[in-house]
């Protein structure tokens, strides 16, 4: 990556404080955007810039904001999803810690293009310990008048709230996201309607990952064609890889989108530690489907992890090696989604509990034949017919390492 | 309806007209097809957790939600594929696995959606062969009511119910994943006067009412619809009794009182009252004829009549508007209303005719009014006046009929014990034993209204004819009879009863 590039993360010392932002040129991005650009020209940028959700789903960012109605009367919110659970992934933690103000710059951008007043910041529970910086940039921000109620003289203010969860995953679901916001049970809402028409509050309502609000400032300041110059034509800009697992560099990588699984790996990781082999790899969170060894060429662009029947996820690359039994990755999967699932909609409350139960007895020494049938029959049960996005979320990961790793799934069960 | 819009779908290769707005699942009901479902309950918006109304709709890739979608011109509905099956049967197993399958000892048993929906589209093997869940079978959770969390399946109709219709929210979810379950917060139990409902919106048996727990079988109860008579709301009920006996010695025929639905007055709700009715029927009844608090053996009741045909004969007919007093109430039918103005008032030419009824209580913002009786606006409407009686309009008179029990409610036992006394002829004609039975020549047992049929105006003029729900007990008549029997033995055309 050229020095040109973003540095979602910086090194700079105390890169998190206001004074350490300004001098990397933070604010510059929000202040022309609030003073000298047209809302609907700001969401025409980042739509042309094809920035795409960092949550997991790329969802497109300008897309998603186009959609909130205007003209109508009434409050609308921004939610900004730093509720990170995806086990695997902790690049939302490292913009919190690390560059602050440049998630509540590109919070300002987003606001100001959308029509929005007041921002919810929902941060995960288990951030609560490293939320003291988050909370300070607030402060310097309002100090410095790029939060608040006059933003860079303008008429336009916009005021933050930081809200800690209590430790669901799914409260990362945008919707469960919204009922945890205003006080209830985390639990997804029935869609439609979607959060952009009847969202927090029953109000239109913009909810977008850290990470892809953490790109706004570079799109507006630098232009969607900067932007558009890295990564891949469809699939633009830089992404934080978390990598976690059998490698000897473990840790946060921002590279291009579309790179090779490999690359990441190898050359940036540094590849598995000294006698490992990679075995398989889950590329996008726990709940992409996991691939084989032989399938490391793949890029990690939302539509190439597609192609190859998995999901580019939160880039949350988690490297599998030989020593590790793929009953045990099966059992950590089954247990997590059992544990987390809501238990709002019949298919994920039972399916997932079913499932966590037969791998928990399988790893007990007490498999029976048709074990792994009846576990990919169980997915095939819940996939697709959920409420929300997380049954697909727990049915598919659990059905492709039963796919690919059969053979050593059924070993270990015969044992 | 004007300005309803209608739209035409195809479900299952049949063209179905619906109102615009209505959903899938609602418009395939009035056409004849049944998607099953759980958490969906006409009165709420749809909740979508169940999972079972799944059905494919064409141009879309995934089974769809019947509850949640609307339905629109020329959508193409399909309900009976293999995928829709599957599907159907995945839910089914899913809300079996952990379930404590204790049919034969559960209330709901014969009525359970869980057990009616494997048996038309579950039949598969059990698949399940783990442990099953072990979860608290007895919470009391207020009101009388008792949580089964084994039997429970999460549809969250009673949370809704709670959040939605009273207000009160009780109910709530706890814990999350298999380990969510329905519960009050910490001594917070259910406590609100329409609370019954949960049991009939619940549907499976994890919310049953310890009044109807193991008591019968739902497979014996007989179910006549009836108005309720404990307020002039006049809410639709099922009266659901076991048919085939009548009351053996004050014995239960009635088991329960269960919300009949009528959009233009109660839509799906009664309140507790109303379902507390059953003890009205079954509870307290007068058990036969008394003459002067002894029981009277053999004889028809229209024998007995005759002694009351003499007594009001026995007066001169000019001292009859003076000397002869009737007193009323409304839970009289119209019909009756109708036959006791026609015999008293122009038969007779009576002058004393009063009402003595169940005094007023507290109204609650729901359904529940303040009159404690049925047919006000029927008495209102009859033409008759609704006073009530004062003890000197009882003074000097020769002879007195009472219907009803209302006259304990107004005046103290001891002044109608003197009043009673110095009347010469006094007939009761009363549906429950009361402490003033003895004190009457004759007292006539006569029916509760779920035992007759008839009209009855409620308070907002709503006009309501229902039938009869269930037979009286052995000796006790309706009062349309008794009017009837007296109108003929004095030789006085009552006309036809339903034309007034």
């Amino acid at each position: 990556m050229s020095e040109d590039a973003v540095r979602l993360i910086p090194a700079d010392e105390g890169s998190w404080r206001l004074e350490a932002y300004l001098r990397r040129g933070g604010y510059e991005a929000a202040r022309r955007a609030v003073t000298s650009m047209a809302p609907a020209d700001i969401i025409a940028e980042v739509r042309r810039a094809g920035l795409r959700g960092r949550g997991g789903a790329g969802f497109p960012a300008g897309l998603k904001w186009s959609f909130v109605p205007q003209g109508v009367g009434g409050p609308k919110y921004l939610c900004v999803n730093a509720d990170e659970g995806e086990p695997g992934t902790f690049k939302d933690r490292a913009i919190l810690v690390r560059d602050p103000h440049r998630l509540l710059e590109g919070m300002v951008i987003a606001a100001f293009a959308v029509g929005i007043r007041t921002a919810v910041i929902y941060v995960r529970g288990e951030y609560e310990r490293i939320a003291g910086r988050l909370r300070a940039a607030v402060a310097e921000a309002e100090g410095a008048g790029f939060l608040g109620r006059t933003i860079f003289g303008s008429e336009f203010g916009l005021d933050v709230v930081i809200h800690f969860g209590a430790g669901a995953y799914i409260c990362g679901e945008e919707t469960a996201l919204l009922e945890s916001i205003e006080g209830r049970r985390g639990a997804p809402r029935l869609k439609p309607p979607f959060p952009a028409v009847v969202g927090l509050f029953r109000s239109p309502t913009v909810i977008n990952n850290v990470e892809t609000l953490a790109h706004v400032p570079s799109i507006i300041g630098r232009g969607a064609d900067w932007f558009m110059s890295l990564g891949l034509p469809k699939d633009c800009g830089t992404r934080l890889f978390s990598v976690s697992g059998a490698v000897r560099r473990p840790g946060l990588y921002e590279l291009p989108t579309g790179i090779p699984l490999r690359t990441l790996i190898e050359d940036h990781a540094g590849g598995p530690p000294e006698g490992v082999s990679v075995k398989a790899v889950i590329p996008g969170g726990l709940s992409a489907p996991v691939l084989r060894a032989d399938e490391l060429e793949t890029h990690l662009d939302f539509e190439s992890m597609a192609l190859a029947c998995s999901m580019a996820g939160s880039a949350g690359v988690i490297v599998i090696g030989d020593r590790t039994p793929m009953l045990e990755v099966l059992g950590v999967m089954s247990r997590f989604y059992a544990h987390e699932s809501c238990g709002q909609c019949t298919p994920c409350r039972i399916g997932t509990s079913w499932i966590h139960r037969t791998v928990t007895r399988i790893a007990a020494g007490q498999g029976r034949r048709g074990d792994l049938d009846l576990i990919l029959s169980l997915a095939d049960g819940i996939k697709g017919r959920t409420l929300c996005p997380m049954g697909d979320a727990a049915a598919l990961p659990i059905r492709a390492l039963v796919t690919k790793f059969r053979g050593e799934l059924e070993q270990a069960a015969e044992r | 309806m004007s300005g309803t819009k209608t739209v035409a779908l195809t479900i299952d290769g049949r063209t179905v007209t619906a109102v615009e707005g209505a959903n899938v699942l609602r418009a395939a009901e009035r056409a004849g097809i049944d998607i099953p479902h759980f958490c969906y309950h006409p009165a709420f918006a749809a909740e979508g957790n169940c999972r079972m109304c799944l059905v494919e709709i064409e141009g879309l890739p995934k089974l769809e939600l019947a509850c949640s979608t609307p339905v629109r011109e020329g959508l193409v509905v399909r309900t009976a594929t293999e995928r829709v099956t599957q599907a159907r049967r995945d839910v089914l197993e899913f809300l079996l696995a952990d379930h404590p399958l204790d049919c034969p000892i559960c209330d709901k048993a014969g009525e359970c959606k869980l057990q009616d929906h494997y048996d038309r589209y579950g039949r598969f093997p059990g698949r399940f062969v783990e442990a099953k869940q072990k979860k608290d079978k007895l919470v009391r959770i207020g009101r009388g009511l008792v949580l089964d969390r084994e039997r429970c399946i999460l549809c969250t109709r009673c949370v809704r119910f709670l959040r939605n219709v009273t207000g009160t929210g009780e109910l709530g979810v706890f814990e999350r994943g298999a380990r969510a379950e329905i519960g009050v917060f910490e001594g917070a139990p259910v406590d609100n006067s329409y609370a019954g409902n949960l049991v009939d919106i619940c549907p499976v048996g994890a919310i049953t009412a310890e009044d109807f727990r193991f008591r019968t079988r739902a497979w014996f109860l007989a179910r006549n619809p009836s108005v309720c008579p404990h307020c002039s709301r006049g809410c639709a009920v099922i009266v659901e009794s076991v048919s085939g006996y009548p009351l053996p010695g004050g014995k239960r025929r009635v088991y329960r009182i269960t919300a009949g639905e009528n959009p233009a007055v109660n839509g799906y709700w009664i309140c507790d009252l109303g379902r507390a009715g059953r003890r009205d029927i079954d509870e307290g009844r007068a058990a036969g004829l008394l003459k002067k608090g002894v029981p009277v053996d053999g004889g028809p009741w229209q024998k007995a009549l005759t002694e009351v045909t003499a007594a009001i004969k026995a007066v001169p007919v000019s001292d009859r508007p003076a000397r002869i007093a009737v007193i009323l109430n409304a839970r009289l039918t119209c019909e009756e209303l109708v036959r006791a103005k026609r015999l008293f008032v122009t038969g007779l030419g009576l002058g004393r005719v009063f009402f003595a009824d169940r005094k007023p209580g507290a109204a609650d913002s729901l359904l529940l009014t303040t009159e404690r009786v049925p047919n006000a606006r029927g008495v209102l409407d009859s033409g008759l006046e609704a006073r009530p009686p004062l003890l000197e309009d009882l003074a000097g008179i020769t002879a007195l009929l009472v219907f009803g029990s209302g006259l304990a409610e107004h005046f103290p036992e001891e002044a109608i014990g003197r009043t009673l006394a110095a009347i010469p002829s006094k007939f009761l004609f009363a549906a429950h034993a009361g402490p003033f039975d003895r004190l009457f020549d004759l007292a006539f047992p006569v029916a509760v209204p779920p035992e007759k049929s008839g009209t009855y105006i409620n308070v907002a003029g709503v006009r309501q004819s229902f039938g009869r729900a269930l037979v009286a007990p052995a000796g006790a008549v309706p009062e349309g009879e008794i009017l009837t029997g007296l109108a003929q033995g004095l030789g006085i055309d009552l006309g036809d009863p339903d034309v007034r």
